[in-house]
């Protein structure tokens, strides 16, 4: 088979069981790869609603993309599906690093774990030897010391993907991490593995990929590669990473402070990326596989009493979430933080708006110093802020296992109306660092993403109209350049169905989505042209965005098995209710009515139905999903026409 | 005035599109494996190091070579595999003190970088400008050894660890 390898690995952890099934040709054209079809794959196997996300039958999907393992341009990343244990509702995450790549090479596209082991366990991967090894030594380690255990077993140049102590213990905000510093961070699907006894994914392989035609393949990888070195997006994500834009999200008061209470911050230039390359901290600017831009980062602090604290990053996320956030404007307070949640196995952005929210409610009298273990919570403390995060990765005491189950439990276990602080949406996951009051398009797009409320889904960039080429995407999408601007709500749902559509494809095909959607070298018509000479399989822009649709209605309908209804679809308390506290749009906010219209808007689009959100059987069956619609039609699931 | 490869580890992002490039013009197809250039990396610090022929003076390959498969270009200081002589025992592999060479994985014939015939065709892939195609000078061939010399260091600490 060409680009694909043709294989799916299945590993039932209960019954010790390991065997391959070929990829489907169908499946190639109608999902595409990576995330498409562990969408189909999910759905085959956890449709039932009774499957949860701590049950056996829960299935935790791993592939690399379409195009992965290729001169592709940033095409070297990974999905992960599961039924997520922050929502209970539809998880997908994506990760960056060479694991994915490695697995292409052992000659699988992707593996599907089922079960559920009887001790702490791990699977190698070495080509066509696949094993379930029980190892209750691994049991406990942090993510460092696994990768170490694990390379010197089998060999320094295997890749792994772990998860640390974070999700051993069934931390909702636990990630998985892939060797050394990159993440599948977000919806808790560490927690998954760590139910199912799974500590880590050891893989080598020597398969060579063929595409179908070299030649035009290599063109087009060209192309792309070209427009990526052109673009100032990726450029700047090359030179200062992801936090390169912190000083101008502060400058438009869109960097939230102090669980979004302020969206300014004087001084901010600590928590840039700026101040990580500038003040030595950056040691080296690392790529993931096949990418050309190579925006991550590795750092360490050389001197004082934190000399020798290193890890990956950190991104723009982590300084948001635990720099900003909690108060800490401080760079070598957020390399401390980002350094304990690598090797723990947290995600910053999880376990950031937790803590703020933490604090508030200490501030507030909510928590009182008996739920907090003594510690005195506050805003610019790092110490109480490190043993609050070390806690809550342990689930240490009463703050660790409140904060170990996420905002949305705590909040339902404090009360006192504490979820208005508590900046998560109706489907319980914490928000990333996009002040979506002042940014219209991402309000709609967290509002309605299936996996909970941020921008790993669909990212809305391009309507700041911040390069020519964002701009030129806006009015591609609505044919007007005056919607390039973040602050209209006109247009919105347009702008968020074209990016969905556009955000699964790439993903698919593995590329990462900075490159379709932050930066703008990939777009659909050049993927389409590269899917074609890497497959065989006649490929359109049309027909692949199609694809892209297919997918987000797929993911939609599990969802709908699971209850998920319009009142899902909203935003944080606070972001709907509370005016941004300064700035140009000082006031404003994502009220429900602004957000009903969007909502409106967007279900017409998508041929939803306005009352309960849900797709109806004429739009699953002109997607080619009739079956998902015979499903729903037995739950009472399909709207009337 | 013809060209030396500069190869910067410090400018590495370790990213592998030399290799696959090197695959796709030699092979045909994607597999670092199969690259005349390879990329060892240690995760844990984020650090790869590029080992890759260096048309070096000394040329121990081609005397160790039992079959005489291996030539060298006294120009160009590229060598050529005869692949009809070649046994794939490996004996240049062992002595290269650059530890460039590596054996097909299925035909066993050395895989030994020729410079693309005076268009190496990763430097194209390499964006970080690692890979630097530069002229010819007694300064750039000054500054070749010195990253060599540095890229050698870090992969014998490599080594070491493992």
């Amino acid at each position: 088979m060409y680009a694909h390898q043709g294989s799916i690995l299945h590993v039932d952890l209960t019954e010790d069981k390991i065997w391959k099934e070929p990829l489907p040709e169908e499946w190639r054209k109608l999902y595409v790869g990576s995330r498409g079809i562990n969408a189909r794959l999910l759905w085959d196997y956890c449709k039932d609603p009774d499957i949860t996300w701590d049950d056996p039958r829960n299935v935790i999907i791993y592939a690399p993309g379409a195009v992965t393992g290729t001169t592709a341009p940033a095409s070297g990343r990974t999905s992960v599906t599961t039924v997520g244990c922050t929502t209970g509702l539809y998880l997908k995450s994506n990760m960056g690093g060479h694991w994915g790549a490695e697995l292409k090479f052992a000659g699988y596209d992707h593996i599907v774990v089922h079960g559920e082991a009887e001790r702490p366990s791990y699977i190698e991967i070495n080509d066509d030897h696949v094993d379930i090894h029980e190892d209750t030594d691994l049991w406990g380690k942090d993510v460092l010391e696994t990768d170490t255990y694990l390379k010197k077993k089998h060999g320094y140049d295997s890749k792994g993907l772990y998860i640390g102590p974070a999700g051993e213990k069934l931390v909702r905000g636990a990630s998985i991490m892939g060797s050394c510093y990159h993440a599948a961070g977000r919806g808790g699907g560490a927690a998954v593995m760590g139910v199912k006894n799974l500590k880590a994914i050891s893989v080598k392989g020597t398969k060579p990929i063929r595409v179908k035609d070299p030649k035009r393949f290599a063109e087009v990888a060209k192309e792309m590669r070209e427009l990526l070195i052109e673009d100032s997006g990726a450029q700047g994500l090359h030179e200062h990473g992801t936090a390169g834009s912190m000083a101008g999200v502060n400058e438009l008061h869109a960097l939230p402070g102090k669980n979004w209470q302020t969206g300014h911050t004087e001084n901010v230039y600590p928590i840039t990326g700026q101040a990580v390359t500038e003040q030595g901290y950056l040691k080296r600017r690392v790529a993931c596989f096949g990418c050309t831009i190579g925006c991550h980062r590795y750092s360490e602090i050389d001197e004082g009493p934190h000399a020798g604290i290193a890890s990956g990053g950190p991104e723009y996320e982590t300084l948001g979430a635990l720099g900003n956030g909690p108060g800490l404007v401080d760079t070598e307070a957020v390399l401390i933080l980002n350094e304990i949640c690598n090797r723990l196995g947290l995600d910053t952005i999880t376990a950031g708006t937790v803590v703020q929210w933490a604090i508030e409610s200490y501030e507030r009298g909510v928590l009182t110093k008996e739920d907090t273990d003594g510690l005195e919570l506050g805003w610019g403390k790092l110490e109480e802020t490190k043993e609050a995060i070390i806690k809550m990765a342990e689930r240490d005491g009463s703050l660790g296992n409140l904060m170990g189950d996420g905002l949305k439990i705590a909040t339902e276990q404090v009360g006192q109306e504490s979820y208005k602080w508590a900046i998560m949406n109706s489907k319980g996951l914490e928000q990333s660092n996009v002040e979506t009051r002042s940014a219209k398009a991402y309000a709609l797009a967290f509002a309605v993403n299936p996996r909970g409320n941020d921008h790993l889904m669909t990212e809305t960039f391009a309507e700041f109209g911040a390069s020519p080429e964002a701009v030129e995407v806006i009015e591609k999408i609505t044919g007007d350049k005056k919607y390039a601007t973040p602050h209209s709500t006109e247009k919105r749902a347009e702008i968020v169905r074209w990016h969905e559509d556009c955000y699964e494809i790439t993903e698919a095909l593995g590329f990462c989505v900075f490159t379709s959607t932050a930066a703008f070298g990939v777009n659909p018509d050049n993927m389409a042209r590269l899917y074609e000479a890497a497959t065989g399989i006649e490929m359109d822009e049309e027909t692949l965005m199609r694809t892209g649709r297919r997918v987000v209605t797929l993911e939609k309908a599990f969802n709908v098995t699971r209850g998920a209804t319009r009142k899902h679809d909203d935003l944080p308390y606070r972001l709907m209710h509370e005016g941004a506290a300064s700035g140009p749009l000082k006031g404003e906010t994502n009220n429900p009515e602004e957000l009903a219209k969007m909502l409106d808007r967007y279900y017409t689009l998508h041929e939803w139905d306005l009352k309960t959100s849900w797709p109806y059987r004429s739009t699953y069956e002109k997607l080619q999903l009739d079956d998902v619609a015979d499903y729903l039609e037995r739950f009472g699931r399909l709207p009337e026409e | 005035m013809s060209n030396v490869l500069l190869v910067d580890m410090e400018k590495c992002t370790g990213c592998k599109q030399c290799a696959l490039a090197c695959s796709l013009t030699k092979e045909d197809l994607f597999d670092p494996l199969r690259s005349r250039i390879k990329i060892l990396k240690r995760e844990k610090t984020a650090m790869s190091v590029q080992l890759l022929c260096e048309q070096c003076s000394g040329h121990p390959c081609t005397d160790a070579c039992p079959e005489d498969a291996l030539t060298r270009d006294e120009g160009t200081g590229i060598i050529t595999v005869d692949a009809d002589l070649c046994t794939g025992c490996g004996a240049c592999a062992k002595v290269c003190p650059y530890h460039a060479i590596r054996l097909h994985p299925e035909t066993e014939v050395p895989l030994i970088c020729d410079l693309c015939g005076g268009d190496p065709y990763c430097v194209q892939h390499c964006v970080p400008e690692a890979l630097m195609w530069v002229d010819e000078t007694d300064e750039r061939v000054k500054e070749k050894k010195k990253l060599r010399a540095a890229r050698m260091a870090q992969y014998k600490s490599i080594i070491e660890e493992s």
